[in-house]
This record gives structure tokens, C-alpha cells and sequence, in this order.
């Protein structure tokens, strides 16, 4: 292979939609220890269909910045196991995803849990730790 | 047993779709579990494909007779969801009123049981892929929502 | 062995049999992967404290107790993890608080079951959906992940009175999501993949298809109408998939249930006694969540956990069951950082690491008995399996009444 021609461009940056869902096997790290590694694993990822990743030109196991006005995170990209046209990538819901969530709701107070927009781009520093997305003051 | 890998590496892996699966790879893993058998993939039929196809053919055979008991379950796989339990044919015979119904089952003649979250199979001798009037039996395989369930 | 009710999800699972042994779980028999693990319980239990330091149970009250007390809107939220007997405990301390009293369904499913309880759905027990229902449609709903069993033993699956034969036969199960659930992935023939925010235009559409009327839209929209058509028993299960995405207008679901005299609509509840606090409140102040007492009960949208934060009008928390630093927009939650917080729960939660008190209570079904609404409104018994020495929510909920 040549050289990885991505490390000398400008890391770019691309605009995706995600939607959250639940895992069952997420859920259960959850009842378990939700500081624990495994409930991090499977939370701190997003999942996103073949096409798109070579679109925006990742690859699964990359790390990826996940930003928008409400928040910034880091998650560990992964290719989507279903059958997906692509366009939209997904997250189990939990405290990662809820960072890019927006706390506006027009007043009626559910939240755009399922519908979210962010800027994706490679990231270089770790996955976001649970530890930082607790608030201290 | 063959593997998924073996059989794939004998199809035309064109990923065509000519079989109804969408790649080569998803049609040798339902040849594997026996819901697709080798006349549906059209171009290994051709000609060319002629070893290959005897190959596939051969390393097919003995599991088509379904004389062994050749299930497996991967428990890092299942979600304790019951769905198999339930759907069983032999498990609903044998306790009709129990999972039959959804429930847990009442007595020890069924052949899934879910401990831990985890299903178990025992009593295997009683599935109907195996016996005298042996039928392909796939109740409790399209159900499972994560492949859990195989026969091998 | 004993036999016990999961408190893992709103189906309420009431045939778990557990092997105890020196007062520990030794096996779980019957429950999904999910249930297994509650009832198993949680590595991290919360030990009590003030300001972060331990301390024993009766100051940790105690401490709420004043902190509520001095607060000038204070806001008691979370309930859904809670029994009934807790709830209606907590409505009680609400009252004589004047305090504002959410719960989890603020931002779930409260929109759908307010519905229900105002009788503007039609709606049947998960026995009824065993025994009766032919056609069934999941949509925004991944049962298999969130209340894992509700294929199995109600409504796909099981043989049923009147569904004697297999679910070949005598069922037919649609879904309708974003994504190709494992749900989905079960009633393969029958997914119906939409966009994000698309179930509207779906509705819209099914309505069309349902008055004979041509439906601008995918022609398998006549297909999916047809199924429904011939139903003589189906059921939608809204999940919150659904619910999310037509929270701007959920009437337009109760039109779509007005053209379909066979079906029942049902709401799929997550945490296991969610409808529970609903139908508490609702007998109580005629709403199912977002209520202020202030002599007589109010009803605003500014009393939803999410705005209340969002426009920092709190001055205290109390959160039983629920963790909202990880279930809320990480937006808003801030606002914790300038309030006292107090927090009930079993385990370690993201909440209990910011709160200035922390008060562990029993793991309702296994630690400490009770009742629970099952999703369908069934009441379910909790037996309470295991001898310990936490105290239940109710029993802290007498507490902080009497240290006030
Ligand atoms: S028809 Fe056979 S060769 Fe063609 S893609 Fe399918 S499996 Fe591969
Ligand atoms: S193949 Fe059929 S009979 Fe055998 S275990 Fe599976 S469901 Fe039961
Ligand atoms: S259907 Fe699959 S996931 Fe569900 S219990 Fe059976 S093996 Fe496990
Ligand atoms: S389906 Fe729900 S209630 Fe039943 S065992 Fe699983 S988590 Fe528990």
C-alpha cells in the first residue's frame, strides 16, 4: 500500500443525521455497571452503513469526533451488521449520545432523542470516558 | 462438518444475487444451515463451475440426512428472548400448557430452557430434524433474532 | 426456589424462578438476558452520604428531608423504578411539599398513555393479544431489545385460545422503523422501512388507503392497509420510536386507531412501572405526569423534568429510580451542578456521583415487594425474594415524611 495520503490532508469533516436505539446486550451492561468497560463498549460506538464510511472515506475501528452545538464526543465508528441504505447512522441511546442531544423542545419538553445532526471527522484522542460526561463543578 | 468459509470459497463469488441472498457469503452460510440448497445458485450450475459444484455437493451430503444431532447454541449470541422455546413444535407438543403458551416450562420434557438468559438445549434426541419421519424442521431457527440457533 | 417478578422491563415477567443460596442469586431460570442481569443486581450498590461523605441511613434522610424543606421549588422525579405503593407515597410528598412531582414518561411514552387513560384509544390486555390477535404491527417499537419476551409469551409466538396454530398460520406481525430491528429482522416480510421522522406521512398514508382513497406514497403502503384491513384482532404497539416522532400532534395516531374498529393500540413501556405512576397521578389530578401542587394540583409544560432544567426554575431534585445526567440531553443537566440533588436508587448511578445526598434503597421484585402496572395496566404483584437490609422506596419515602 502507498502512504495514507489522509494524514497530510486537512482532516475533513462531513454533516450526518443519527438516530438512537436500544440493544438488549447494552442494556444488560447497563444493570450491571454502567462505569464498567463493557457497558462503555457498547455504548460509546456508532454504527454507520459501508457506503457512507467509504463516502466519507473511515473505515470501521477508526475513532471519530462527533460534534454540534450541544456537545462533543469521542465513539468508536463501527459498520452497521443490518442491511441499511445508508444517509443515516445510529447509536444505542445513552449518556454519549445524549451529549449531541438539544435540551430545546419548543416547550414541550421531549427532547430530539431520535433525530439528531452532527459533524463527524477521524479523531485522534481517546474514546470519550463516562467519567467526562458527568458534570463536575 | 464443512465451515462457511469452505463453501464459500467454492461459489462464483460474484455476490450476483442471482440465489436471493445478497452476497456469496450470505448464500453459503444458508446453504450451511440448510434454507437454500445448491440448485438455487444458478452460475455455479454452469459448466465451468463443474468441481466446485461436485465439491459443494459432497461436503453438503452427509448433514442432509440430518442423522447426527448437530445442534448448536451460541450463547454469546442469545437474548434469552424465549422466542425458540416457544416456537418449537416439540416443546409445544410436550408442554402444551406451559410453552405452549409463552410461559416458562412446567416440566423437563422440552427441549429449550432459558437459564441466565441464556437458552439451553436438552432432550435434543426429540427434535424432529432426527428420528424416523425426520422433517427439515426450521421453528426454531427464523425466530431468533441474532443467529443464536444453528445446525451443524 | 422461589419464584419471583421481573422488574426489568414493563412486561413484568411473573414466572422467574431463582435458586438462592446463602442469601445470594444463584440462578435465574426463565428471564431474558436483560431481566437475568436485574435480577442479579448491579456491582457498584450506593452506599448513603452527605456532601459526599458516608453516612448513615437516618442522616441521609434526615439531610433530604431539610433540604426539600428549605427548598422553594423543589421537583421530585424519576418514579418509574419505583412500586406503586413508593409512587402514591411520593405524590403524598409532593403534596405536602408543594412541589413538583415528573416522572420518566414526561419524556417517553406519557403522551400515548394519557391517551389510554382518557379512554380516546381502544386498548386490551397482553392476554387478549395471546389469545385473540391476528395481525400484529411494531412500530417505532424493537420489542426483542427493550421488552424482550413480548414475542414469546404474548404476542407472536405463544398458541393462543383462539390462535391454536402455529404463528405461520395464525399470525401476521409487521414492522414499521427506521432501522432494520431485530424485530424487524423476525418479521422479515413484513418491514416496513421509513425515514426519520416519517410516521406521520405514514398515517396520513394508511388513512388514505383505509377510505379507498389513492395514498401519494410507497405502494406497499396498500399492502401494509390490507393486512390491517383483514385483521379481526390487531394491535399496534407504539414505541418511542412513534411516539418521538409525532409528539408535535399524537391525535393524529387516535384518527388512524378511529378507522380501525379491530385494533388496540398499546403503548410499549420501558421501565417497569412507568404506567403505574401515570395511572397514580392521573387518579389523582387528572394528568399522568408534569404536575405542581400549590394547594390544588397545576398541570404545565414547564413542570416537565426537561424544561424545568433547561430554564433552571428548580431549586432542589429529588431523583428516585431514574439517572438523569445519563438519560437527558447533556445540554441541560448542568443545571444539577447549582442545585442539591438527591438521590434514591439501588446502585451507583451517573446522578449519585454530583448529588449532595444519597440514599440506597432495596432492588424492588428481588430486594423488597410491592405492585407494579404491568404496560397493558394489569396490576402484577412483586414478592420480594431475598432478605436484606436496605429499605424500600416506600419505606424511605414514610422516612423523609416523618423527618419533616
Ligand atoms: S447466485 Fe450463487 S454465485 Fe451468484 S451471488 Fe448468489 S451465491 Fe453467489
Ligand atoms: S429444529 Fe424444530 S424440532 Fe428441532 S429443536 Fe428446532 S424447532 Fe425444535
Ligand atoms: S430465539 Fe435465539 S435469542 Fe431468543 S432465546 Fe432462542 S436462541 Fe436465544
Ligand atoms: S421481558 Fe422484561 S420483565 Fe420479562 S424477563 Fe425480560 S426484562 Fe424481565
Amino acid at each position: 500500500m502507498g502512504i495514507d495520503i489522509g494524514k497530510f490532508l486537512k482532516n475533513p469533516e462531513y454533516e450526518i443525521k443519527i438516530t438512537t436505539y436500544r440493544d438488549i446486550f447494552q442494556a444488560e451492561a447497563l444493570e450491571r455497571d454502567r462505569f464498567g468497560e463493557e457497558y462503555r463498549k457498547l455504548s460509546a460506538a456508532i454504527m454507520m452503513s459501508k457506503n457512507d464510511m467509504k463516502r466519507m472515506g473511515f473505515k470501521p475501528g477508526d475513532r471519530v469526533k462527533l460534534t454540534n452545538d450541544n456537545g462533543s464526543i469521542v465513539v468508536e465508528l463501527r459498520e452497521s451488521k443490518r442491511e441499511e441504505p445508508g444517509g443515516v447512522a445510529f447509536m444505542v441511546n445513552s449518556p454519549w449520545s445524549n451529549a449531541l442531544v438539544s435540551g430545546d423542545t419548543g416547550g414541550r419538553g421531549i427532547p430530539e432523542f431520535k433525530n439528531i445532526s452532527a459533524m463527524i471527522s477521524l479523531a485522534k484522542e481517546e474514546v470519550t470516558t463516562i467519567e467526562r460526561l458527568i458534570i463536575v463543578r | 462438518m464443512p465451515t462457511v468459509m469452505e463453501l464459500y470459497q467454492l461459489l462464483p463469488k460474484t455476490n450476483c444475487k442471482k440465489c436471493g441472498e445478497s452476497t456469496c457469503m450470505a448464500f453459503a452460510v444458508a446453504l450451511l444451515s440448510r434454507k437454500k440448497n445448491i440448485q438455487e445458485c444458478p452460475p455455479v450450475l454452469e459448466g465451468k463451475f463443474k468441481e466446485q459444484k461436485d465439491k459443494l455437493e459432497s461436503l453438503l451430503l452427509p448433514a442432509a440426512g440430518a442423522e447426527e444431532t448437530g445442534l448448536i447454541v451460541h450463547p454469546e449470541l442469545c437474548t434469552g428472548c424465549g422466542n425458540c422455546v416457544v416456537a418449537c413444535p416439540v416443546d409445544v407438543a410436550n408442554d402444551p400448557k406451559g410453552a405452549g403458551i409463552g410461559g416458562a416450562p412446567t416440566n423437563d420434557k422440552v427441549i429449550f430452557r432459558v437459564l441466565d438468559g441464556k437458552v439451553v438445549a436438552s432432550n435434543i434426541k426429540e427434535c424432529r430434524r432426527f428420528g424416523m419421519n425426520r422433517v427439515l424442521c426450521y421453528a426454531c431457527i427464523d425466530p431468533c433474532p441474532t443467529g443464536a440457533i444453528e445446525f451443524v | 426456589m422461589v419464584t419471583c417478578t421481573c422488574t426489568g422491563c414493563a412486561l413484568l415477567c411473573e414466572d422467574i424462578d431463582v435458586i438462592i443460596e446463602n442469601n445470594r442469586v444463584k440462578e435465574v431460570k426463565n428471564a431474558c438476558r436483560r431481566g437475568a442481569a436485574r435480577i442479579r443486581g448491579c456491582v457498584n450498590r450506593l452506599e448513603p452520604s452527605v456532601n459526599k461523605k458516608q453516612a448513615d441511613i437516618d442522616t441521609s434522610i434526615k439531610k433530604a428531608a431539610e433540604i426539600l424543606k428549605n427548598a422553594r421549588s423543589p421537583m421530585l422525579f424519576g418514579w418509574g423504578n419505583s412500586t406503586c405503593e413508593a409512587q402514591v407515597k411520593g405524590i403524598e410528598l409532593a403534596k405536602r411539599l408543594n412541589a413538583i412531582i415528573d416522572d420518566n414518561s414526561s419524556f417517553c411514552q406519557g403522551l400515548l398513555i394519557e391517551r389510554i387513560l382518557k379512554k380516546k384509544f381502544r386498548t386490551c390486555s397482553l392476554e387478549d393479544i395471546r389469545n385473540r390477535a391476528d395481525v400484529l404491527i411494531y412500530w417505532g417499537s424493537d420489542a426483542q431489545d427493550s421488552q424482550p419476551r413480548h414475542l414469546s409469551r404474548f404476542s407472536y409466538f405463544p398458541r393462543g385460545e383462539h390462535r391454536q396454530h402455529g404463528y405461520e398460520e395464525d399470525r401476521t406481525a409487521a414492522v414499521i422503523d427506521v432501522r432494520e430491528s431485530s424485530t424487524a429482522k423476525i418479521c422479515k416480510g413484513h418491514f416496513y422501512r421509513i425515514p426519520t421522522g416519517g410516521d406521520r406521512e405514514l398515517i396520513l398514508a394508511l388513512m388514505d388507503a383505509l377510505s379507498g382513497k389513492v395514498p401519494k406514497y410507497d405502494k406497499r403502503v396498500l399492502e401494509l392497509a390490507g393486512i390491517m384491513k383483514k385483521a379481526e384482532c390487531g394491535a399496534i404497539f407504539a414505541g418511542i420510536g412513534l411516539t418521538y416522532s409525532i409528539k408535535d400532534d399524537p391525535d393524529i395516531l387516535v384518527a388512524l386507531a378511529d378507522k380501525l374498529p379491530n385494533f388496540n393500540i398499546m403503548p410499549m413501556v420501558g421501565h417497569y412501572n412507568m404506567r403505574g405512576f401515570n395511572e397514580n397521578l392521573f387518579k389523582e389530578t387528572g394528568f399522568v405526569n408534569r404536575i405542581r401542587f400549590e394547594g390544588r394540583p397545576v398541570h404545565n409544560d414547564g413542570y416537565a423534568v426537561v424544561e424545568a432544567l433547561r430554564q433552571k426554575s428548580i431549586d432542589a431534585l429529588l431523583v428516585i429510580g431514574s439517572d438523569p445526567l445519563s438519560s437527558l440531553p447533556g445540554s441541560i443537566v448542568s443545571h444539577l451542578a447549582d442545585i442539591p440533588v438527591i438521590c434514591i436508587d439501588p446502585c451507583v448511578t451517573l446522578t449519585s456521583r454530583i448529588a449532595a445526598v444519597t440514599i440506597p434503597c432495596a432492588v424492588s421484585g428481588v430486594e423488597s415487594g410491592g405492585s407494579a402496572v404491568r404496560m397493558d395496566g394489569r396490576v402484577v404483584e412483586l414478592p420480594g425474594i431475598i432478605e436484606n437490609n436496605h429499605l424500600s422506596d416506600q419505606e424511605i419515602m414514610t422516612g423523609l415524611m416523618e423527618a419533616l
